[in-house]
């Protein structure tokens, strides 16, 4: 089995996506990116479920996709109703509220 | 001898079973019966606090009366399973040690809430007052580490309220100063004590917070008993407070209400010298053995530096509250000093200072509402619109000053001897102590009551019937205490002794003075033998 | 045909499913609340306005009602634990108390919103269902012993706060708020989720138990040293713990307040018990790795917590800052797990009980406050014992227990925690419940400034009109204040003993 060259697909996912979720300003394009991290997940799990021989992998997989699927929706909700009251999506500049 | 205290604890366990909880019970429902009374009824609110002090009182005289004279352990003991997985438990007990505080905290509460009037809210006011009381009891009654520890720590609350809601001045930063030195001071104190029970947890057969089986059993290591004693030491050195650390103090006592001046100098600071007794000396001889000469040089600073400062103060208050310092500098001496005089004197002056320290303050805090200052400089010549004030003023300062005759004299002649025959030269320079309190006290009075009378001063009220009938039992005490010390001195020595006894079987190079006059007449004899010019030799033979 | 025929026992093998035993009684709490969330939506597509005004009450009892089989698991004691689907699902001491707490809280947090919302402009029906679903993800979370559970959970508790969170739509901040939380939160599950990956992959296992004993076996690969530092990492998110905390005051601040305190209680209990869950039964061997980081994240969540709550102005920031700060306490006990599991879990079992109600019981009385003041600072609260002595004495025993002053509940939670800490003997618990200790001190100055506010000082324009409180946010202060004094008085054995059951199981 070629796992290694599957976790290190994913890991390079991964990174995309990390640097995608800190680096870019737009909501929609962090929602992205944060499924960039997902989809490496899967990969992951997909490809330790073959190498195991074990279905909770692709199981949990499923599990994600879905999941994902719900929380982009609700995600792009809100990055809606943003655009709606300030015309703009860009998360730097939602600062109204100072950590 | 502890194994048969032990013992007693035991088998005196369902003969008392209900008396001591009932001084905590009492004073808590009291406080709840003032909650529902209505806001506006002032006299109503105040009449109840009154009985329900005084009952306590009552029961703290009963249990006085009932106390068994010879036997040093704890009486009246209260046990009842608290969270028996945690090795807790709701322990009460009373020996000679606290026996007497027991009954100042009943006797000074009733007085306090007698003799002071709050300038507004008395609802809330008595309320804490009430729970202060009954906090106060539990923590002189409490046998189990953690249920002193909970006490030591309720009692804050009451007192940060009383301060900051009827205080003068400055109150809302005294009572937070108040508030945040005594838990710092604390809170590494818990650690302390579940430290203390996990690492002896072998010793005592699973983790307990009784204090007679940790005491009996432990067997730490020098550095984790070292280490523990000084989490203990430190809350309670802030508590006390003893010289570097007793700057809250005098922020604490100037801007409190006159109550809470009472309660705090009578009651509260002695939750700290207690300690030290208790928990200090009982469970960690060793170390206290080995560090005992650190507590007893800032003792003996707190002695000086509180002298001293109390001289130039300009605030009547203000001196009082330094004249306190130097007087628990005394009692830190006294415990320290490791013999059987040091320690009864040290317990001695603890009554004694909540005696005629509460009364100064009630005293002060009369002059204050009359003439709305506390200004040294703008008072003087009160002695001839007020000669019966005066009158009481000059017996209270001169129990303050030691005066042989008056309480204040006992327990400090018994710390210097016992200093004395432990470490020299640490009793010679307190005894400057007491030259100098007589030099501040003197001074304070003579510039608030002799002199001519300007002003004010010469129209002042003079104390009414009322307050004399208010003050006169600590007068009372003052005397008799002073010349009869007997009695209260018979009841602490024997436990005074046990406890000797603890660091002498616990501590191995533990060297005994030289078996002296002391030694052979009894700190009894000796009091007398002082008080009548006598050399020693006609007292009992305590021995 | 005959090829057919001959593989048709074949086919009958593979194809025949035996559905596998279900405990329905022991899964009763979940599907009751299910139902009843289910029931309650169709009502309200029937009814619409009509049913509307119902709809916070319908929701309450639907809470109450999933108590019941809470009660009657927790009363057949000997048959504890029943395990469900081959170990993923587990009903023991540990999970029932946990769903107690969750019910109750619930329950509060809906007395707590009725009010808020109806006097608002706001969708409430859809918000009582939201929360009802986010309450189930806890309950499952509870009993989930398997990744792939434990992750459905989270979700199921996470997905509907983020739209809560944002509920106050025309509201700039309210929009941040959601915006804030839901993308901190959805990257925080990829993470979490990537260290599961790794989990899975060395261990061939979703179940936490296999996990554990996969890594017994065997020794630690890089993957799943890996897999445990990104598992605590996403779960430190969860939790708000410093570093991660950057969303938590904003989001608290800007969503509305009975929300806040869903996040704030309910929802970081939830985090906390997944991460206790995976840590103490999929870690036991690990305990090398995730101590050590737990130590610090435990440290670090306190004292920055606590340090940046002291400048704050704002009262929900303080206590949302001030819920980091014992988020730090709640984690100490992980610092030692692999000594002490027993106590660790218990002791954080009783934090969490006793954290929920003097939290909960602090917000409402932020929300009481804000009716009358619209205000959250901390200085609109000046003079209120005048004006509202009640209501000052129910704050005044929060903030006390908070500080950890007996005999509110905060002390024995604290002592708890130390007793944990202390038991196991090391000198690095020893040196955290010093730092604890040292920061409970900086905690009691801000609680303490808030009372000094109410008792002693002036109220800020002199407005002494009395605060009209109604009835569900009366209840709400009632429960709270009993719950908060009982946990530390006379109900300590109890709180004792009760979480004295929740020991860790090994095995299923």
């Amino acid at each position: 089995m070629f796992l290694n060259q599957f976790l290190l697909f994913a890991a390079v996912l991964f990174c995309i996506g990390i640097y995608g979720v800190l680096a870019r300003k737009n909501g929609v394009l962090v929602l992205m990116s944060i499924e960039l991290i997902l989809n490496s997940v899967n990969i992951n799990l997909v490809a330790f479920g073959a190498y195991n021989q074990d279905l909770a992998g692709q199981v949990f997989a499923l599990f994600i996709i879905a999941v994902a699927a719900a929380e982009v929706g609700v995600g792009l909700a809100i990055v809606l109703l943003i655009y709606r009251n300030r015309r703009s999506i860009d998360v730097a500049k939602a600062n109204l509220l100072k950590g | 001898m502890i194994a048969s205290t032990l013992l007693a604890a035991e088998t005196t366990a369902d003969v008392a079973f209900g008396t001591l909880p009932s001084l905590i019970l009492v004073p808590l429902l009291t406080a709840a019966v003032i909650m529902l009374l209505p806001a506006s009824r002032a006299d109503y609110v105040k009449l109840a606090a009154l009985i329900g002090s005084v009952i306590t009182g009552a029961i703290s005289i009963y249990v006085l009366w009932h106390f068994d004279v010879a036997d040093p352990g704890f009486q009246f003991t209260a046990q009842r399973e608290w969270i028996s997985s945690l090795g807790l438990s709701w322990f009460l007990g009373i020996d000679g040690i606290s026996l007497f505080l027991v009954v100042l905290t009943g006797i000074l509460f009733p007085i306090a809430i007698l003799t002071t009037e709050p300038h507004h809210d008395p609802k809330p006011y008595h309320v804490w007052i009430m729970l202060l009381m009954a906090g106060s009891m539990g923590a002189f009654l409490a046998l189990d580490l953690l249920l002193f520890f909970l006490f030591f720590e309720v009692v804050l609350v009451p007192m940060y309220f009383l301060i900051g809601g009827w205080g003068h001045g400055n109150r809302v930063y005294a009572a937070m100063k108040f508030f945040l030195y005594t838990m710092a001071a604390s809170a590494l104190m818990l650690v302390g004590i579940v430290s203390l029970v996990f690492l002896a947890a072998g010793d005592t057969g699973g983790a307990t917070f009784n204090v007679i089986e940790l005491a009996e059993n432990h067997q730490l290591s020098t550095l984790a008993s070292t280490l523990v004693f000084l989490s203990f030491a430190l809350a309670f050195a802030v508590k006390v407070p003893v010289f570097p650390v007793h700057t809250w103090l005098p922020d604490a006592h100037t801007e409190a209400p006159t109550a809470g001046s009472v309660i705090l100098a009578g009651v509260m600071l002695k939750l700290g010298t207690y300690g030290m007794l208790r928990f200090g000396v009982y469970l960690f001889p060793e170390v206290v053995f080995d560090l005992g000469w650190i507590f007893m040089t800032l003792g003996v600073i707190g002695i000086v530096y509180g002298a001293a400062v109390a001289t130039m103060q300009k605030d009547l208050k203000r001196l009082v509250a330094y004249s306190s310092v130097a007087h628990m500098g005394f009692i830190v001496l006294g415990i320290f000093a490791l013999n059987s005089q040091g320690m009864t004197g040290a317990v001695v002056q603890m009554v004694n200072h909540g005696i005629t320290t509460g009364a100064l303050f009630i005293l002060v805090g009369w002059i204050y509402e009359r003439r709305h200052t506390r200004e040294i400089a703008a008072l003087g010549g009160l002695q001839k619109s007020a000669p019966l004030m005066a009158g009481v003023f000059t017996l209270v300062m001169l129990s303050s000053v030691g005066l042989p005759g008056l309480n204040g004299f006992v327990g400090e002649f018994l710390i210097l001897l016992g200093t004395f025959s432990a470490a020299r030269w640490w009793a010679v320079v307190a005894v400057s102590g007491v030259i100098l309190a007589a030099l501040y006290m003197l001074w304070a009075y003579q510039r608030t009551f002799h002199g001519p009378a300007v002003g004010e001063n010469a129209t002042m009220e003079d104390m009414r019937l009322s307050e004399l009938f208010g003050i006169l039992p600590l007068l009372v005490l003052i005397v008799f205490l002073g010349v009869y010390p007997k009695p209260m001195l018979d009841r602490i020595e024997p436990s005074v002794d046990a406890l000797i006894e603890h660091v002498e079987e616990r501590v191995t190079d533990f060297y005994e003075p030289e078996p002296n006059e002391v030694e052979r007449v009894g700190v009894t004899g000796l009091i007398e033998a002082a008080e009548h010019g006598e050399s020693g030799g006609e007292g009992e033979e305590d021995h | 045909m005959s090829i057919l025929a001959s593989l048709a026992p074949a086919i009958a093998q593979t194809t025949e499913f035996v559905r596998p035993a279900i405990d329905w009684h022991a899964f009763a709490p979940e599907l009751v609340l299910l139902a009843w969330g289910a029931l309650v939506t169709v009502i309200d597509l029937i009814g619409g306005e009509r049913t509307r005004r119902f709809m916070p009450s319908l929701t309450g009892i639907g809470f109450l009602l999933a108590m019941i089989p809470v009660l009657t698991l927790w009363s057949q004691n000997d048959d504890l634990p029943r395990v469900l689907f081959d170990g993923a699902y587990m009903v023991d001491h540990y999970s029932l108390v946990l769903k107690g707490i969750f019910l109750v809280s619930a329950y509060v947090i809906v007395l707590l919103s009725s009010n808020y919302m109806a006097e608002g402009d706001y969708y409430d029906a859809e918000y009582y269902q939201l929360i009802a679903a986010s309450v189930l993800g806890m309950l499952v979370m509870t009993s989930a012993r398997d990744l792939i559970s434990i992750f459905i959970a989270l979700e199921l508790m996470s997905i509907p706060a983020y739209l809560m969170a944002a509920w106050r739509k025309s509201d700039l901040k309210s929009n941040e708020a959601g915006l804030k939380y839901m993308l901190m939160g959805v990257f925080a599950s990829g993470i979490l989720l990537y260290g599961m990956s790794l989990l899975y992959g060395a261990a061939a296992d979703t179940r936490l138990v296999e996990i554990a004993d996969a890594i017994d076996t065997g020794e630690t690969t890089p993957i799943f040293t890996l897999g445990v530092l990104f598992t605590i990492i996403g779960f430190a998110f969860k939790v708000s713990a410093v570093p991660f905390h950057t969303w938590a005051p904003d989001t608290y601040e800007g969503a509305p307040t009975p929300l806040t305190a869903f996040l704030a209680v309910a929802s970081k209990a939830g985090g906390f018990v997944a991460l206790v869950s995976v840590v103490l039964f999929a870690f036991p061997h690990q305990w090398e790795i995730a101590e050590p980081v737990m130590w610090i994240l435990s440290a670090l969540t306190m004292t920055v917590g606590n340090l940046i709550a002291l400048r704050q102005t704002n009262i929900v920031r303080m206590l949302a800052y001030s819920g980091i700060a014992q988020a730090g306490y709640m984690l100490a006990p992980l610092a030692v797990y692999s000594k002490v599991p027993d106590l660790a879990q218990s002791s954080i079992v009783t934090y969490l009980l006793i954290y929920a109600a003097m939290n909960l019981g602090a917000f409402a009385v932020v929300i009481i406050a804000a009716r009358k003041t619209r205000s959250g600072d901390i200085e609109s609260y000046g003079g209120m014992f005048r004006y509202a002595p009640g209501i000052t004495v129910a704050m005044t025993v929060f903030l006390f227990s908070l500080t950890g002053i007996p005999p509110m509940g905060g002390w024995f939670a604290k002592f708890q925690i130390f007793n944990a800490l202390l038991s196991a003997e090391t000198t690095a618990a020893t040196v955290l419940a010093i730092i604890a200790a040292v920061n409970s001190v900086i905690a009691a100055y801000y609680y303490l400034a808030i009372a000094k506010q109410m008792w002693f000082l002036p109220a800020p324009d002199g407005d002494h009109s009395p605060i009209v409180v109604p009835p569900a946010l009366m209840a709400a202060v009632a429960i709270t204040v009993i719950v908060t004094i009982a946990t530390g008085s006379v109900g300590v054995g109890l709180v004792g003993d009760a979480t004295d059951f929740v020991e860790l199981l090994a095995s299923p």
